[in-house]
């Protein structure tokens, strides 16, 4: 069966110890595509992209990358496959600089020689980056350190990125601002998938969304046939 | 049914304790000096897992009490002929005292640093005993007694800290430092906001640890009649403390007695050979934290609730 | 006053080699939060292997550290990926209990094999002094200690601050989740970080064994210069290490002049305390 998705997760089930996280969980995200997964604190959102990272092995289910199983594999070999995680909680090395944060982002071997390259792009995505990229990692603001965590997944030349809550914790000008680099980076080809609580403004930049209650996914479909009364419903679990 | 067990429980530990109490009288000498050796390991471990397994504090220097501890009896009985029992007293008073100047250093402390500043403290007390003229230097000490002491007394003392030890701990947990000690043990810092005193709990179990150790090692050193500075202060103890807690449970009251009973059966069969029981030993440890890091009685709990002696309440 | 200007020299050069004895404890301290009871067991292994095979190839000691340095590489990685890297978790105590053990298994190994007599790396340097000027004179010995001290600790340094692998051992440290994101195995990192620091050890241990007399339990009198010299100066700072290492040994050769030949090591263990008691971060180290 050909498969032409970037990414296709089939009937997972994971586990913290013996609390079941999440429930035969099905999605499929085309190439190109811009995806939410939207659901409240403790729906599984970050659990599903953990898993999908690597961080998080299912129990049962599968998961595949461009037709490649990769369900299993820890987060080195997914990374060197082309996929990036920003993490909840942005999670920038504090004692290293901008510069080091973003050197890091090319670690895996493929994305080594193009590392100036890749630099110049972030710079120009990011200029603020530009300026900071002797500071300390830890002395950014919150929106600064965001984009950092963007342009640090972005170092390692991914195929699809998985951004986990970048909204959280920042001012509405801010994210707004964040969003249209989002949008920017899906016109070049890049796959996302955003993982977010605000409902709107994740419903407007999507292709299509997931909506998680308590690790099932309860809604699925097109932004225009998702109504935000049936969003809510199925968010909130009425 | 449960009471049924309990009763049951209770007068198995009563026997073996009276048996345990009069080996001198069924025993053969050497069953003697054996159960002797056991109940002063014995009393050593409790106290070492008091510290290590019940308030958070990994101790690796318990020899400086077992040192000092020793060196109080011995002074006290060759230079000015104090009664050799109130020389073990008074060895486990001077125990405390330097707790508590100990801590006055080390409880700022957390985690690792205190660790290696129990260890620093023994080996200052080593280098300053090996110097000290009024100790004779490194030659060491004679303890004498002032009457001549049975082997049956030594054995009803070494009987009583052992025993004694047990009892302690058994009765410390089930007291309100006890509650407040298995709540640290899970979480020092909720612990702290449901208003138990942390640091004096942990203040108070290190000065307990400190007189019994004290106290036993000067029965130890009536039995060894010598002491020395560099036997004394070594890091030996420890070491041995250390193997036999986590062999035989660390956080459990039965632990110690399992693996003091372990460490004096493989110290018998391996007499001649010291560093290879010591290999041996250091061997099992690591394999023990590796596979079963809560000990033989701590997985034995664990796998099928067997508690013997349950701080428990209910 | 004689003297003391000699005393003060030694102690800076005894300053050096303090150094390095300690920055393998420091960095596996400041990456992995382990504290290596065995590190000066392991100091000890590399200067008894220095010295059979220096008798055995007939060479100067120095020259065995070209084997001795990929050897002792191999063992910290050895040890760190099949055996600490399994017990690295929240609790501090399995990971410091496991070293201990293989701290006593190392000195008991060491007993059994190569029995309890003191030894020594001899060579022509030993006892090889240049003067001064001035009344000083400067053993060879301490001055290629703290020079091959220096190199490694300036070449370590340079490592970790820019390379990918130094780079992605210190964002393992800050954030190991983040850097396994980026592709870093963190497995093999810290397996990496420890055969660094395992390595730095050996070097020490090769050095020491020619400059002191060592028997098979001298390891943790070393562990303790270590752990001195990484409180005094404090964590993970290049500076803060040198600095530590000078001011113990000073401590110490100062407090034997003063006190008395046999409380050289006493007076280090107080001024040890002293600063543990008031400012345990290290004097040069981050609050």
């Amino acid at each position: 069966m050909q498969d032409n998705s970037a990414l296709n997760v089939n009937g997972i089930n994971v586990f913290y110890d013996d609390f079941h996280a999440l429930w035969d969980i099905s999605l499929e995200v085309g190439q190109g595509e811009i995806v939410s997964i939207i659901g409240s604190n403790g729906s599984g959102k970050s659990t599903l992209l953990n898993a999908i990272a690597g961080q998080l092995i299912p129990r049962t289910g599968v998961i595949s990358y461009f037709g490649e199983t990769i369900s299993g594999l820890p987060p080195h070999e997914t990374v060197a496959r082309g996929m990036a995680l920003v993490p909840e909680g942005r999670r920038v090395f504090p004692r290293l600089t901008v510069f080091e944060n973003l050197f890091m982002g090319s670690y895996p071997s493929k994305a080594r020689k193009n590392r100036e390259h890749s630099l110049k792009n972030i710079y120009e995505l990011f200029p603020r980056l530009e300026e900071r990229q002797n500071q300390m990692a830890d002395t950014l603001s919150g929106g600064e350190q965001q984009m950092l965590a963007i342009g640090r997944a972005l170092m390692s030349e991914p195929k699809v990125l998985l951004c986990d809550e970048i909204s959280l914790g920042l001012a509405p000008i801010v994210i707004k601002g964040i969003y249209q680099k989002i949008k920017h980076i899906n016109e070049l080809g890049l796959t996302i998938i955003l993982v977010e609580q605000d409902i709107t403004r994740s419903l407007k930049a999507a292709d299509r969304a997931y909506i998680l209650l308590e690790g099932k996914v309860v809604l699925a479909g097109k932004p225009s046939i998702l109504t935000e009364e049936r969003v809510k419903k199925a968010y909130f679990g009425i | 049914m449960p009471n049924q067990f309990t009763k049951v429980k209770w007068i198995i530990l009563a026997a073996l304790t009276a048996g345990l109490g009069t080996v001198p009288i069924w025993g053969t000498d050497y069953a003697m000096l054996f159960f002797m050796l056991f109940c002063i390991y014995l009393a050593l471990a409790q106290m070492w897992n008091l510290l290590a397994g019940y308030s958070g504090l990994i101790s690796l220097g318990q020899q400086s009490f077992v040192g000092l501890g020793g060196y109080t009896l011995a002074v006290l009985s060759s230079y000015y002929g104090i009664n050799i029992w109130t020389g073990v007293g008074l060895g486990g008073l001077a125990s405390v005292l330097l707790a508590l100047f100990m801590s006055l250093f080390i409880f700022r402390m957390k985690g690792v640093y205190f660790a290696i500043g129990t260890w620093i403290f023994a080996e200052a007390l080593l280098v300053w005993f090996s110097n000290w003229a009024y100790v004779k230097y490194g030659s060491g000490l004679f303890i004498k007694p002032t009457n001549e002491l049975s082997m049956e007394a030594i054995y009803a003392a070494a009987f009583v800290v052992g025993a004694g030890s047990v009892a302690l701990v058994y009765i410390l947990l089930r007291s309100r430092l006890g509650l407040g000690l298995m709540a640290m043990r899970d979480d020092d810092q909720v612990a702290e906001t449901l208003g138990v005193e942390v640091f004096r709990s942990k203040l108070y179990c290190f000065l307990i640890s400190a007189f019994v150790t004290g106290i036993t090692a000067g029965i130890f050193y009536v039995f060894q009649i010598f002491i020395q500075p560099y036997k004394a202060f070594a890091i030996d103890w420890t070491v041995k403390l250390v193997f036999m807690v986590i062999i035989g449970g660390i956080g459990t009251i039965e632990g110690p007695i399992v693996g003091a009973l372990l460490y004096v059966l493989l110290s018998q069969f391996l007499a001649e050979y010291f560093s290879v029981s010591m290999l041996i030993l250091g061997g099992i440890a690591i394999v023990v934290i590796l596979v079963a890091p809560k000990g033989i009685m701590g997985t034995l709990q664990e796998k099928l609730g067997l508690e013997v002696l349950s701080p428990r309440r209910f | 006053m004689e003297g003391l200007a000699q005393d003060i020299l030694n102690g800076l050069l005894l300053g050096g080699l303090y150094a390095i004895v300690a920055i393998g404890l420091s960095t596996i301290f400041g990456i992995v939060r382990l504290v290596n009871l065995a590190h000066g067991d392991l100091m000890i292994l590399a200067a008894y292997l220095s010295l059979f095979m220096a008798a055995a190839l007939g060479i100067s000691p120095l020259l065995t550290l070209v084997a001795i340095i990929p050897i002792m590489f191999a063992i910290g990685y050895i040890l760190q990926r099949f055996l600490l890297n399994r017990v690295l978790g929240e609790e501090m105590e399995p990971p410091l209990l496991v070293a201990f053990g293989v701290s006593i298994i190392l000195q008991n190994f060491m007993l059994m094999t190569f029995t309890p007599d003191a030894r020594s790396l001899m060579s022509d340097l030993s006892l090889m002094t240049f003067a001064l000027g001035g009344n000083l004179s400067v053993p060879v010995l301490y001055l290629i200690d703290f020079c091959i001290a220096s190199a490694v600790i300036v070449g370590q340094h340079y490592f970790l601050q820019y390379t990918y692998m130094g780079r992605g051992i210190r964002a393992a440290s800050d954030d190991k989740y983040a850097a396994k994101l980026m592709g870093v195995n963190t497995q093999n990192t810290y397996a990496v970080a420890m055969g660094i620091a395992i390595m730095t050890a050996g070097v020490a241990g090769v050095l020491v064994g020619m400059t002191f007399t060592f028997y098979p339990h001298s390891g943790p009198q070393y562990l303790i210069i270590a752990f001195g010299v990484v409180v005094i100066g404090g964590l993970g700072s290049m500076k803060g290490t040198f600095f530590g290492g000078l001011i113990l040994a000073l401590a110490q050769i100062l407090g034997a002049r003063v006190f008395g030949p046999g409380y050289q090591l006493l007076c280090g263990y107080v001024v040890l305390l002293i600063v543990l008691a008031i400012r345990p971060q290290g004097i040069l180290g981050r609050g």
